[in-house]
């Protein structure tokens, strides 16, 4: 086989890859305005479902549920994340090596476990103390737990990235301790802070697994609203509030491309 | 210095306070739960015992049944196969994304990456669309005659083994690119001169090289698939389920909490197992190169 | 603290500093050193013999384990870097990646929070001083070593601080620029009459900079002295490797007049110790005649020209000694000839160790 013809192979097979990776999710999207509910025929272009959806009290509540848990969890989670990064960079060179350890297991332990681990423990904590009732603040904090080590690892990435001697500069440079938290640290961190806070907005949107075992009833997100709607059998509105989802998770990538464009240009 | 100490300690306390309290404590409590006794409704409760390891290992009031070990292999079985399928595919995906010009690189690996920002439902819920019974896809498999008419694709353990291998892709292409983009060219042309077979370029040349990420790779992909619960649940329809599935039912519908933790402590072993099992092979593979693992 | 304008330096008085690190090593084992205000003062030595420490101690960016640090007669124990009027130019240059050039050389006015007016007005005339007027408006990535060295120097400068504290910060460079630099540097330091510890290396660099040169060895200070004091006069055999001498021969011997060594009896009124130092422009070389009165008999083994003198490698029975001949008239040998070396004895010294 010559290189050309390998290479002709080569793109083909890419192509084929991007329709796998994508066909899902387009067929998600163009059944959502199919006029009846199927997923073998497309009737007729309608916006039915949406209009139902946005007259359904459920949806609505796991919509706002979502957004809620989403930027609450993100905002918390980048805060003490943001800490956590700096704090492992200042204490690297001590005998805290083990910390990062603590700090994979949120990343490697399978979803299911961490979900259970975590209801079982609510509820635990819940009969003997009357605090933690399932519900958006179970979810928060088990979402604030799986986001923070996310962004402690970005920060403390580019923290690690940057030649040590600048923070002795600032402190040469008669930069006072929150001079130098707000004229060099922030600043400097700012990509790796914004790209953890995208990465931690979509971690919340993505998850399904952790958020249906920490759940309540009043609590319920557009995730677990679809999970649910298939395990009952009614499925008419799924496509279009997974369309949603889908358009919410689309404009966050396109948000991280040209955040990544023009800090590029910059350095 | 003294101030400064406390000043930092402050920065990690909260994360650290979070996890410890909100991941490691409940995982603590959940291992312990294994070793107590089943009280009504399915809860923990004292004496304890053994009674969980011996129910996940099949012996139940009617003797023994082979049925959880079933779900054991059958859980290792689907994630060997789908992580066998995301290396076949993510090699020459990673290979090709290096081929491009530097300034696409990003794009393109975002284009891969994206699809696994949305929801694992709505992914599931994607393929159901496609497979399901009537649509052209299902249509077309039973003019092949490879299933019956009327049936569809799903729910299937083939349908489950397309979510899994369609969910973790990314993550094997990620890895995977990172290591052809630090390959020696050198390396593989000296292997073109020496050996005759693309096969042995590749296993002698690019393999050693690649092999850190493929083992990053083969981690990403290989955990969370053993712990899959959204795929199986959804596009399996009751058949093809894992230790997850088993796991999660006995928190749900089936109510037998101690006997769900046993399941998730052998998942957590098995996981360990796994890990080792690859850490060998690295080795063996990669000769007396550094594998990062 | 707020900055005394009205003196333009300080100086600086050291006392038994003392640097222990958490395993017990000694970086600093007792330094004391006076530097008067306005001095170009060098502190030269191998890595690892503390310079750098001491330099950070001096910046409030390391604390000492003992001793006391005293600028302009201040003494500086508890005063964090942020309070000193001390500036670094730091060996990696640490110029801020998020900022242009002009806004790294504002970073320290800023953070003073001097009005904008007077930043604009001490950027100007700084970037001026140090020939970066153009380049303020570039990003510092876009800057070649040369150019970040001259950025690092302008932001530590427009402060005017009462001491500059400079970092190996030639090092990095390649031999040309490094040479021009090192004269810009000496003439910016004049013109501004302020304190500046410099820290090398290199013992070329120190003598062609310095007012005077301290040679740090394991924490300690070996000797302090003006470039040729120090280069003449070496106090041990340490510093006298240090800067570059080869000629050193063990006393065997010592009376009235002079010492021995296994080379020959030498006249002169030494101070004790046990090596006897020959500056190689001490050695002349001549023609093998009969007896010469004090010519120590050798053999040329090798000859280099260095372009403005001529480096001998002559043997004196066991010992191989350097010659270096800069006079152009005088005769030239060719390896293997037979010589005799005269020492003229201002180019002798004894030195401890």
């Amino acid at each position: 086989m010559s290189a050309r013809a390998g290479h002709m192979a080569l793109r083909g097979f890419w192509y084929l890859l991007l329709l796998f990776l994508y066909a899902p999710l387009a067929v998600v999207v163009f059944y959502s305005f199919n006029s009846i509910n199927s997923s073998a025929r497309f009737a007729g272009f309608s916006l039915k479902w949406y209009r139902q959806l946005f007259g359904n009290e459920a949806i609505l509540d796991a919509m706002a549920n979502t957004v809620v848990l989403a930027v609450g969890s993100t905002a918390i989670a980048v805060v003490i994340g943001g800490a956590l990064g700096y704090g492992l960079y200042r204490y690297r060179l001590r005998r805290w090596g083990w910390l990062i350890w603590l700090i994979y297991l949120p990343v490697i332990m399978p979803d299911i476990i961490f979900g259970i681990a975590e209801m079982t423990f609510f509820v635990a904590i819940n009969d003997w103390l009357g605090l933690l009732a399932p519900g958006l603040s179970t979810m928060l904090i088990a979402h604030v737990t799986f986001q923070v080590p996310f962004v402690a690892l970005l920060v403390n990435a580019r923290l690690l990235a940057l030649d040590p001697q600048l923070f002795e500069a600032c402190e040469d440079l008669y930069a006072r301790p929150w001079q130098r938290a707000r004229f060099f640290l922030i600043p400097v961190l700012m990509p790796a802070i914004a790209s953890s806070l995208l990465l931690a907005l979509t971690l919340s949107i993505d998850d399904f697994v952790i958020s249906f075992f920490t759940a309540g009833p009043d609590s319920t997100t557009l995730p677990i609203f679809i999970w649910s709607a298939i395990k009952k059998g009614v499925t008419p509105e799924i496509n279009a509030v997974a369309t949603l989802l889908i358009v919410a998770v689309f404009l966050m990538a396109a948000v991280s491309l040209m955040a990544r464009r023009p800090a590029g240009k910059n350095r | 210095m003294r101030g400064d100490s406390r000043q930092l300690l402050l920065t990690l306390l909260p994360g650290v306070g979070v996890i410890t309290v909100f991941l490691v404590l409940p995982s603590i409590y959940l291992v312990g739960m294994a070793f107590l006794s089943t009280g009504p409704y399915g809860l923990p409760t004292g004496p304890v015992s053994l009674q969980a390891f011996r129910e996940l290992a099949g012996f139940g009031f009617l003797g023994w049944s082979p049925g959880n070990l079933y779900t054991l292999l059958r859980s290792i079985g689907q994630t060997l196969l789908a992580t066998i399928l995301v290396i076949l595919i993510a090699y020459p995906a990673a290979y090709y994304i290096t081929t491009r010009p530097v300034p696409w690189r990003p794009v393109l690996l975002l284009a891969v990456v994206v699809p696994s920002w949305t929801n694992q439902v709505i992914r599931s819920v994607g393929w159901m669309n496609i497979f399901a019974p009537g649509t052209p896809v299902s249509d077309l498999a039973a003019a092949l005659g490879l299933i019956a008419p009327e049936m569809g694709l799903f729910p299937s353990r083939f349908a489950v083994i397309v979510g899994l291998v369609y969910n973790f892709l990314p993550f094997m292409i990620l890895p995977l690119y990172a290591a052809f983009e630090r390959l020696d060219t050198a390396q593989v042309e000296a292997a073109r001169d020496l050996y005759a077979t693309p096969w042995a370029v590749f296993r002698h040349a690019v393999l050693p090289q690649t092999l850190p990420g493929l083992m990053a790779g083969t981690v990403l992909v290989a955990i969370p698939a053993f712990g899959m619960y959204v795929v199986t649940e959804l596009l399996g329809g009751g058949r093809s389920l894992m230790v997850g599935n088993f796991v999660a039912r006995q928190f749900t519908q089936a109510g037998n909490w101690p006997l769900g933790a046993a399941g998730a402590l052998i998942m957590i072993v098995v996981t360990l197992i796994g890990l080792k099992v690859l850490r060998d092979l690295g080795r063996r593979l990669g000769g007396d190169r550094e594998v990062v693992l | 603290m707020s900055k005394q304008t009205a003196t333009p330096s300080s100086s600086i008085e050291i006392n038994a500093l003392v640097r222990r690190f958490a395993d017990g090593h000694r970086a600093l084992d007792g330094v004391d050193l006076d530097i008067a205000a306005g001095e170009f003062f060098t502190l030269l030595g191998p890595s690892g013999c503390g310079k750098t420490t001491l330099l950070r101690i001096l910046a409030g960016l390391d604390t000492p384990s003992a001793g006391e640090v005293r600028i302009g007669g201040r003494a500086m124990a508890g005063v964090p870097a942020h309070r000193r009027s001390v500036n670094t130019v730091f060996q990696s240059y640490a110029l801020f990646p998020h900022r242009n050039v002009r806004r790294n050389i504002a970073f320290g006015l800023e953070m003073q929070r001097l009005d904008t007016a007077t930043i604009e007005k001490r950027i100007d005339s700084v970037a001026g001083l140090t020939g970066i007027t153009t380049l303020l408006d570039r990003p510092v990535d876009q800057l070649s070593g040369g150019q970040r060295q001259r950025v690092a120097l302008a932001r530590a400068v427009v402060n005017e601080p009462d001491v500059l504290l400079l970092d190996e910060p030639l090092s990095a460079l390649d031999a040309g620029l490094r040479g021009r630099l090192q004269l810009e540097l000496r003439e910016l330091q004049h013109r501004l009459g302020m304190t500046f510890v410099f820290v090398t290396h290199d013992q070329q660099e120190a003598m062609i900079m310095s007012d005077r040169i301290a040679v740090l060895d394991r924490g300690r200070i070996a000797q302090v002295g003006t470039p040729p004091a120090i280069y003449e006069q070496p106090a041990t055999r340490f510093v006298a490797e240090f800067m570059g001498h080869e000629n050193l021969l063990a006393v065997t011997g010592r009376d009235e007049q002079g010492v021995t060594t296994p080379i020959g009896h030498f006249a002169g009124a030494f101070a004790e110790g046990g090596h006897l130092l020959i500056r190689p422009e001490a050695i002349s070389l001549g023609r093998r005649q009969a007896a010469a009165p004090g010519a120590i008999p050798a053999q040329v083994v090798g000859r280099v020209y260095r372009g403005g003198s001529t480096e001998y490698r002559i043997a004196c029975g066991d010992h191989t000694l350097i010659a270096r001949a800069s006079d152009p008239a005088a005769e030239g040998f060719e390896p293997g000839a037979e010589v005799n070396a005269t020492v003229a004895p201002a180019g002798l010294a004894v030195v401890a160790g």
